[in-house]
């Protein structure tokens, strides 16, 4: 709406101006909100245990390990990168920070402390070879992927690391509300500050920039470098944190830990309306979209669907979002 | 000459168009006849682009109304590519060749079987891009690779490929807009030979010299509809401006005097750039000063390394030299270091390197520009908003809000955002890149009365522009650059084209003497 009073009134404006702004980037949310709502419906219809406490709680703290990834895993695909490597960076980080309390018996805190670097200098460590080096980021984290996962074998041996401290149990087995834990807790908080952070701030704008066009970023003084390698190492941090929380709800380094991750939350941001060519998308969406492929997965399991279908159906759900989210940006710009 | 009485080859009537409620083309009228070079003009938004895409299947039959003929019978074309195999060729604006090939495929892209089955003949290709290109007078070497070409060569490229379907018809828009003179002069002269063929030729541009130059009749788009059809006798420059802008525009510059013992605003000593892809030098050892409120043009063909010059006093590729801004020295490694200094850049191309498409019209503006929008670090709403309004209000960007879509602005208003963009931190030494590249005539106006606004505020600007009459009307001081090297320099009112291409020529020529010595 538009209208004199609303520039005679600065601060409302302000807001409607910014809601509109974030619309612009942010044009998937509603739909995949939409979309998730009409088949919780057809689920619960379904089958009514769709909806119970017990169920619900499973699919949030499912969400939530995944869900603290795909928040860095959306900064990196808004910068114009995307990283393969978030798996086994989780499982990495989990199995050494358990050895760091267990064989090393250093200090929980250090050696969650210890998990969160190892998870940041990969993180690093991929930027700079993306950045620096100009290696694509698929090779340079799909290699990273492979080296992770042996280096999981080569810290633990191949057996998970058990027992840990009692410490570590605690915050896996918390219960803060509703029966959610920690992990939960640090997913919400990741989210909503994550999400400010793009949507609000000149570092948000300026990562936007950088992923739509870094040469066009360049010119207007930005430091794409920085953005994309800073992307990089807070995914590593999250993926690494995601990781000792699974491990701490598991209550042992699990070599497994992370195993598959990648796709999942790529496949989530993406229905969640990320673009996979940089620039646009939001955290919130891409929380959502996380939230939609699990919904999907819990509900095929609930009304009896077999495993092999669930895997189908996550692919057919993917492809027919960015199929959706393709025709609705077309007919935006056709139409406005 | 064509004969007026002849009958037209392809010819389209009352054709009309709209895109989602808005009226582009309101039954528009228009023919070619064998042998003839038709200028179709307009402002951006005319419907130039719109009438050539659908004479070309761009929009396909069904999509328009209105009759097409080609000879006199009506034809319907679903694609592109059955226009093309009914005779009727297209060289889009925009480059597009295929890096990775050779030019002799790109040359034959799409039918390098060349008729007779599955493989690729490479020496066949070769010759017979060869044979083309001697016919045309194009001096590339078809086993070349594309990615080697200048943006030049790459059109030319994009010609031949029209060209070797034999066209009877034959489509160029903007054919000119990344060619210098001797290039222009060397695409006419293809022109003309395509025309002793009978080929009818439909030329858009936005360069009423090279319409004087070379068409033998126009067609003048305003709205939609056909403003005026002129035919060569009657030809002169302010009817063109004229029938496309509605008014009579009446001094091409706005007056600008060079100021009188103004202070050095930017001055450069022995600057180096490095040149790159054999074809586009760099800026040898180059000393220029640039006061303020004095407006300096770099004048020179395409790759004669004045581009080269901006880019490496704004840090966007690695240079050797001093630079001093209002007399401090400054160390510039990068577009921001540049920045802080006072130093704006407007690029050339704005797809590439200008626009944002990620963003909405407001937020290119802000980009680069958020600091003092914001409190510590986050964006404040209101002031952005009100700072965009008064930007696009300045500087007359018309879009329906801040939060449209920089895809649908015209050439023109895509332009003016750029201008908003780089003069919302108060540049004090102002680099701009062919700031009136595919805008329209009345924009360019615009810019013109901007850029002397600019400098009578007391910025310091250095213009590169491929048009030498804008140039020359536009600038204090003219630099002529020759091969990476300043060969000449004159004030306003000391010379003309004339001059500068009398330099150059002479640059080279010497040059050429000073090889053959060297060489035994």
């Amino acid at each position: 709406m538009e209208s004199a009073a609303d520039v005679s009134s600065p601060p409302r404006d302000g807001q409607s101006f910014r809601r509109r702004l974030i619309g612009f980037i942010a044009i998937g949310e509603v739909g995949v909100l939409a979309a998730m709502a009409l088949l919780i419906v057809f689920f619960w219809l379904l089958e009514p245990a769709f909806l119970s406490e017990r169920n619900i709680r499973a699919i949030l703290n499912v969400v939530s390990f995944v869900g603290i990834i795909a928040i860095g895993q959306t900064i990196l695909l808004v910068a114009g990168e995307f990283d393969l490597s978030v798996g086994s960076v989780a499982g990495l980080s989990a199995v050494v920070a358990a050895k760091l309390m267990t064989a090393a018996a250093l200090p929980v805190t250090v050696a969650i402390l210890g998990g969160i670097g190892v998870g940041a200098a990969i993180g690093l460590l991929n930027g700079v070879i993306v950045v620096r080096l100009g290696i694509p980021a698929f090779i340079q984290t799909l290699g990273m992927l492979f080296i992770g996962q042996g280096l999981i074998q080569v810290v633990t041996g191949g057996y998970p690391v058990y027992p840990l401290p009692e410490a570590i149990n605690a915050i896996g087995g918390a219960d803060l509300a509703f029966g959610l834990g920690w992990s939960f807790a640090f997913f919400i908080v990741a989210t909503v500050v994550a999400d400010f952070v793009l949507r609000r701030t000149v570092l948000g704008r300026n990562i936007y920039a950088t992923g739509g066009n870094q040469e066009v970023a360049r010119l207007v003084g930005i430091n794409t470098s920085a953005y994309k390698i800073g992307a990089f190492i807070v995914v590593g941090a999250l993926a690494a944190i995601a990781g000792m929380f699974v491990m701490a709800d598991l209550g042992s380094g699990g070599t497994s830990i992370g195993s598959g991750w990648e796709l999942t939350v790529i496949a989530g941001v993406v229905v969640g309306g990320v673009s996979l060519f940089g620039g646009a998308g939001t955290v919130a969406g891409g929380v959502v979209g996380i939230l939609m492929l699990k919904v999907v997965q819990s509900g095929l399991v609930v009304i009896g669907v077999n495993s092999n279908w669930q895997q189908i159906a996550v692919g057919v759900i993917m492809v027919m979002a960015v199929g959706l989210d393709i025709v609705r940006r077309r007919y935006f710009i056709a139409g406005a | 000459m064509p004969n007026a009485a002849q009958e037209p080859l392809l010819s389209a009537a009352a054709i009309a168009k709209s895109f989602g409620g808005v009226q582009a083309l309101r039954g528009v009228d228009f023919d070619v006849v064998p042998g003839e070079i038709h200028a179709l003009l307009g402002q951006n938004g005319a419907g130039k682009s719109t009438l050539v895409k659908i004479l070309n299947g761009v929009h396909p039959a069904g999509s328009y109304t209105g009759v097409i003929k080609l000879d006199g019978r009506p034809v319907s074309f679903a694609s592109p590519a059955d226009a093309r195999s009914n005779g009727v060729g297209y060289v889009p604006q925009e480059i597009e060749v295929l890096e990775q090939l050779s030019v002799a495929e790109n040359v034959f892209a799409g039918h390098t079987g060349l008729g007779d089955g599955f493989m690729v003949h490479q020496r066949r290709l070769q010759q017979r891009a060869g044979e083309i290109f001697a016919d045309l007078g194009i001096g590339i070497d078809p086993r070349a690779y594309v990615a080697s070409l200048t943006s030049a060569q790459r059109h030319l490229v994009m010609i031949a490929r029209a060209i070797v379907m034999r066209p009877r018809v034959l489509m160029l828009d903007e054919p000119t807009a990344s060619l210098s003179g001797t290039e222009v002069d060397a695409l006419f002269s293809v022109l003309r030979r395509l025309k002793t063929q009978g080929v009818a030729m439909i030329y858009i541009t936005h360069r009423l010299p090279e319409v004087l130059a070379i068409c033998d009749r126009a067609t003048v788009l305003r709205d939609g509809q056909v403003a005026v059809r002129i035919a060569r006798e009657d030809f002169d420059a302010e009817t063109f401006i004229f029938s496309m802008s509605g008014q009579r525009l009446q001094r091409l510059f706005p007056e600008h005097a060079a100021p009188v013992g103004a202070p050095t605003a930017l001055e450069v000593r022995n600057l180096t750039v490095a040149g790159h892809s054999g074809a586009v030098h760099g800026a040898k050892d180059i000393n220029l000063s640039v006061a303020a409120g004095e407006i300096v043009g770099l004048a020179g063909l395409l790759g004669s390394g004045r581009s080269e010059i901006l880019h490496g006093i704004y840090g966007r590729v690695p240079a050797e030299g001093k630079i001093r801004v209002a007399g401090d020295p400054v160390a510039i490694g990068s577009p921001k270091d540049a920045r802080a200094a006072g130093i704006s850049l407007l690029t050339e191309d704005r797809k590439r390197d200008g626009l944002l498409f990620n963003l909405p019209v407001g937020a290119n503006i802000t980009i680069g520009n958020l600091a003092p929008l914001a409190r510590r670090g986050v964006v404040r709403g209101g002031l952005e908003r009100s700072s965009i309004l008064a930007a696009m209000r300045a500087l007359n960007v018309k879009a329906s809000s801040p939060l449209a879509s920089v895809t649908h602005l015209s050439g023109g208003n895509q332009q003016k955002l750029l201008f908003a963009r780089v003069l919302m931190r108060a540049p004090k030494v102002l680099l701009l890149d062919e700031p009136t590249k595919g805008v329209d005539a009345a924009t360019r106006h615009e810019i013109y009365r901007l850029v002397v606004e600019l400098a009578e505020k007391g910025v310091a600007l250095l213009i590169v522009a491929s048009e030498l009459e804008e140039l020359i009307g536009l600038c204090d001081r003219c630099l002529v650059l020759a091969d990476g090297r300043v060969v000449d320099e004159f004030g306003r009112g000391e010379g003309g084209e004339d001059r500068v291409l009398r330099s150059v020529a002479a640059a080279q020529a010497e040059r050429h003497v000073r090889a053959s010595q060297v060489s035994p």
